[in-house]
């Protein structure tokens, strides 16, 4: 009889079940009839002014005169080939990961598509397009062959560990070319991409300390665990602001005269002050995750002849890191956006960046188009962390015990 | 201290004794867990462990892989005694392989990654060879077919049997099972007692905390009962069942039979 039912209601027409659906979702009583309403007035009031501003009344020249600017700032003139490696190189990573881990769907080619033509059509021209092609192919190249033809075959074991290598050598890489071999001076860096480098090893080096500092707070050696707990507690005690100022004015006084390490540059000091105060909250963050391992875990693992090392990097550590990715993700895009804060010590980043665009006496007036343009950047980064945090989780089976 | 320590294996060697126990005492603050427990155990030996909740069972069973550290009294596993030296708690811990309660298979892990870690961390087997016993030993608790799922997939029984490969992945002199059948749905509990009963056949030296007195008048040679610290009685299943002599053994086992 019930199945029956379920039956004839899946066959209903779909007028009929969107009206069943409104009804049950949206207007189920007077309260919730009124909050519809709200929500629609607003968000369709919201939705409209946006988009006239985006598509009628904005002037988008500012973005193209400025465009150079706010993705690389002061980056020397004939020097911008230095960014395309590291750039494919995420590409074409990006592309085995996903074939390699991922299932294709149709959401995320949608997404693929419509951003590369959004870059062709406003971002990109002459040689650039050329070389943005390159890295599309790229990205598109290593997906088709890892999901065609490495996925499943004897090779994928090995090509999920070249990836994983190639991933961790990612950051370094990018550092290389943009400062070996003769390269650009780091206080030239500018613009978005000083945004990447510093969030990008501030990330890396903050996970670092994380987990040293997670493990030292836990440690049952007493003159550890008390270092380990004064350094979160007096990183958290001040705002990352007054962090930021503290290496600008204070670091290098307390920093030895040798080896050069009182002109550290700008840039390296931001990197340091990003990776500790980081450090701090994801030391936290791990923390909980160490004790979110439950103690039968540790026994078993001694009770199989593992010692205290190996129990906890092999047992407790990877299953505490996949407990708090959520929470260690958040961190991250946090960290991602307060980069932008190097603005105030005369480092021209993103947001420096758009602070000159709207400086400049021609486009006087023109704040919302670049505050929306840099926003929207920084959103886009951010987007896409969450989305890998989400494959992440998925791909480790979180919640699977 | 080495010619006694001498004297002692070459003693053990000769009777077969494996585990020896003397006026192992064991504190928890104020409380005292174990109050000294004298008892020795043959190679080949099965010996069943039961009592009260609260009686030092588990105590008892977790000091001999010094999951737990006995405060007083000695105890030497296989010529090996246990005290500080680290050396000789990572040899007793490969030498006696344990099975708990809750299973605490490594979530994070495949059923052959579980079984394989130790034997290719520990023992440095290859991991061929590793995952070639893992899934021998498989073979041997009857789930060959879950080498590659993650514990999470599986029942309990068919987790609990995962712990008992995983255990024997060292090959253990000595096996200590922890109610291994007390967090089981009871359609499961068969199967796991049946592959700790042919292990016990297999001539394994096993100590087994259980109240399923079916299986331990089978496969036991001894009965230890254990009340508030202490061995109060021990013997054979047939001494416990037809006359045992302590009030508190026969009211216990009027209550669990």
């Amino acid at each position: 009889m019930a199945a029956a039912a379920r039956v004839v209601a899946a066959r209903r027409p779909w007028h009929v079940r969107a009206r069943r659906w409104a009804r049950a979702n949206l207007f189920s009583s007077g309260w919730n009839t009124l909050l519809t309403a709200v929500t629609l007035a607003v968000g369709g009031y919201i939705t409209f002014a946006l988009l006239r501003f985006v598509l009628v009344s904005a002037d988008w020249g500012v973005i193209e005169a400025n465009r150079r600017l706010i993705f690389l700032g002061r980056f020397p003139q004939g020097e911008e080939w230095r960014v395309w490696p590291p750039l494919w190189a995420f590409l074409l990573l990006a592309g085995a990961s996903y074939g390699l881990w991922g299932r294709l769907r149709p959401r995320d080619a949608v997404v693929f598509v419509l951003s590369s033509a959004f870059l062709y059509a406003f971002m990109v021209e002459g040689a650039n397009a050329l070389l943005l092609g390159i890295g599309l192919a790229l990205a598109i190249g290593t997906w088709a062959a890892s999901d065609a033809l490495v996925r499943g075959s004897r090779y994928e074991e090995l090509a999920k560990r070249i990836t994983v290598g190639g991933w961790a050598l990612l950051v370094p890489f990018l550092l290389f070319m943009l400062a070996g071999f003769g390269g650009v001076r780091s206080s030239l860096w500018g613009g978005l991409l000083l945004n990447v480098v510093v969030a990008t090893v501030a990330m890396e080096a903050a996970l670092v300390l994380g987990v040293l500092f997670a493990l030292g707070r836990a440690s049952s050696l007493p003159l550890v665990s008390r270092v380990s707990a004064l350094y979160i507690e007096v990183i958290r005690g001040a705002p990352l602001i007054a962090w930021i100022f503290i290496g600008w004015f204070v670091l290098p006084a307390f920093l030895p005269p040798i080896l050069g390490l009182q002109d550290i540059g700008l840039v390296l000091r931001a990197m340091l002050i990003f990776s500790f105060f980081e450090g701090a909250y994801i030391a936290e963050i791990v923390r909980g995750g160490l004790q979110s391992v439950p103690r039968g875990q540790v026994e078993a693992a001694h009770a199989v002849g593992l010692g205290a090392v190996r129990t906890m990097t092999l047992i407790v550590l990877p299953q505490a890191l996949r407990n708090v990715i959520p929470a260690l993700v958040g961190q991250l895009i946090t960290l991602w956006k307060d980069t932008s804060l190097v603005a105030i010590i005369a480092l021209t980043d993103a947001v420096g960046a758009a602070q000159a665009a709207i400086a400049q006496r021609e486009f006087i007036g023109r704040q919302a188009e670049v505050l929306l343009f840099v926003a929207f950047l920084f959103w886009t980064v951010a987007f896409v962390m969450s989305r890998l945090s989400q494959q992440l989780e998925r791909a480790l089976g979180v919640g699977q015990r | 201290m080495t010619s006694t320590e001498t004297r002692t294996e070459a003693a053990d060697a000769l009777t077969g004794e494996i585990i020896v126990c003397q006026d192992v005492e064991k504190w928890y603050g104020d409380f005292q867990a174990l109050r000294g427990i004298t008892t020795t155990v043959r190679e080949g030996e099965v010996v069943v462990v039961f009592g009260p909740s609260g009686s030092g069972k588990s105590t008892f069973l977790r000091c001999l892989n010094r999951l737990e550290e006995h405060d007083a009294g000695r105890i030497v596993i296989d010529g090996i005694e246990l005290n500080d030296d680290l050396r000789n708690l990572e040899k007793v811990r490969s030498e006696v392989g344990m099975v708990f309660q809750q299973f605490n298979l490594f979530p994070h892990l495949t059923v052959l990654r579980n079984i394989a870690l130790a034997p290719q961390k520990v023992r440095r087997m290859p991991r061929r060879d590793a995952e070639a016993l893992g899934r021998e030993l498989l073979e041997r608790v009857g789930i060959p077919e879950q080498a590659d799922k993650f514990p999470g997939q599986l029942s309990g029984g068919q987790q609990q049997r995962v712990a008992i490969a995983r255990a024997l992945a060292m090959r253990p002199k000595i096996m200590l099972f922890d109610e291994p059948t007390s967090a089981l749905d009871p359609e499961m509990i068969k199967e796991v007692l049946d592959v700790m009963h042919n292990l016990a056949e297999s001539g394994m030296t096993m100590i087994v905390v259980t109240h399923e007195m079916g299986f331990a008048r089978e496969v036991a040679d001894r009965f230890l009962f254990f009340d508030e610290g202490l061995i109060v009685e021990e013997g054979t299943p047939e001494h416990f069942f037809t006359d045992a002599r302590e009030g508190r053994t026969k009211l216990f086992l009027s209550q669990i039979l």
